[in-house]
């Protein structure tokens, strides 16, 4: 038992402590080099990549349901809208038709009033000629009957006041 | 089990070659092995690149189990390399030992050695030792060790820092020494009785095989077990419990 004996010699292998501890420290140096380092880093940004997806993930799935939300209430929002379009279309036709009908219908209120006075018209200037031909014969036949000229002027009043105590008869 | 070995002085100081050829062989095989496994390291993974992550997530978990975040980064590449280091030497004895014409046994496990675990353990100890007192601050540093948790445990305390490094490092020797010792009666003793030596090498190659294969798992634990150790040292020490 090599350490042990010299141990108990008194005589430390020192030197093969020192050798032991300069190799470590070399091999660290080089395996952080050649192993520790870049796995290291390797691993650590496989960590960092795997909480970036993770948060990618995250607000994408946010962004998702926002969206969807939005085009909810876009969607109702059109439709609404829509609703509103067809409404009013409806309303301005109602306007629209009733306006057209109530034009009508006051033409048509016109026109008949139009043709009422027409008519009436017609019926007093036919009466009044009637009256002026039943006077000239009445006068006709007077002056026949009293084969005296009277006077159709003269007369005019006369029988103007018969022929209403006729009509009002 | 006085073995001879091989010194040589440089400097005023002793060094021995089988010492130093075997920690320069357990060094390159981790080196290489490290190399092999992380050429070309990637965001997702390869087969080569799954195994040394899984060594390395594994230390780090180890030391992650002890330390507070912050530290156990900063140890990281400490327990890593220790670990490694120690599994490869603790597993190279049982795979190669090499003994030269001169009966000096050139290349075994370097842990088989009292001085290299020693040595182990007074790195991770003067780690440990410093991070105490970068930690608490030199006054922090002695109460906590020295006093706590009362003051008149002193003595205990003492000679728990004392045992702290020889436990640490004879629990690792022990076990890798032991078990080369055994490995090496088993192939050398059981053929002993001369005329029965064909007969004797045949029945000891399935022991020999089935006390390979038990150290090979003590190897891995001893290895474990010095890393964990090494982390409980650094966090008593600064006062993380």
């Amino acid at each position: 038992m090599f350490g042990l004996t010299t141990l108990a010699a008194n005589k430390l292998p020192l030197g093969n402590m020192l050798f032991v501890i300069i190799s470590f420290l070399l091999l660290m140096l080089i395996l952080k080099k050649v192993a520790y380092g870049p796995l290291t880093k390797v691993l650590d940004e496989r960590a960092d990549k795997i909480s970036a997806d993770i948060d990618g993930a995250e607000l994408a799935r946010q962004d998702a349901e926002k969206l969807a939300v939005q085009r909810q209430s876009e969607l109702a929002d059109t439709r609404q809208q829509a609703t509103q379009v067809v409404a009013e279309a409806k309303a301005s036709a109602q306007k629209q038709s009733d306006s057209l009908i109530s034009t009508a219908s006051d033409r048509a209120t016109l026109i008949n009033k139009q043709a009422q006075t027409d008519a009436e018209k017609l019926k007093e200037d036919a009466i009044s000629n009637a009256k002026n031909d039943v006077a000239a014969l009445s006068v006709a036949i007077a002056s026949k009957l009293m084969q005296k000229e009277l006077s159709l002027n003269d007369q005019q009043a006369l029988i103007d006041a018969y022929i209403s105590d006729l009509e009002t008869k | 089990m006085d073995e001879p070995t091989a010194p040589f002085e440089f400097l005023g100081l002793t060094f021995d070659w089988g010492t130093i050829l075997s920690t320069l062989l357990a060094m390159a095989i981790v080196v290489i092995v490290s190399i092999l496994l992380t050429r070309r390291p990637t965001v997702r993974p390869g087969k080569r690149q799954n195994v040394i992550e899984y060594l390395l997530d594994f230390t780090n978990g180890i030391i992650g189990g002890q330390l507070k975040k912050q530290q156990a980064r900063q140890f990281g590449l400490y327990a890593f390399t220790l670990f490694f280091f120690i599994v490869v030497s603790n597993e190279m004895g049982l795979l190669l030992q090499l003994q030269w014409t001169d009966g000096v046994t050139y290349i075994k496990s370097p842990t088989a050695s009292p001085i290299v675990t020693m040595t182990l353990a007074i790195m991770s100890l003067t780690i440990a030792h410093s991070i105490g007192v970068k930690e608490l601050g030199f006054k922090g540093y002695l109460k906590n060790m020295l006093f706590t948790p009362y003051a008149w445990m002193l003595p205990l305390n003492i000679i728990e820092q004392l045992a702290n490094f020889l436990t640490l490092s004879l629990r690792l020797f022990s076990n890798i020494f032991a078990g080369e010792m055994v490995l090496t009666l088993v192939s050398t003793s059981l053929a002993w009785p001369g005329h029965l030596n064909g007969f004797w090498s045949v029945l000891s190659l399935p022991i020999e095989m089935l006390w390979q294969g038990f150290s090979l798992f003590i190897g891995g634990i001893q290895a474990y077990v010095f890393v964990i150790l090494t982390g409980v040292f650094i966090s008593q020490l600064s006062g993380n419990d």
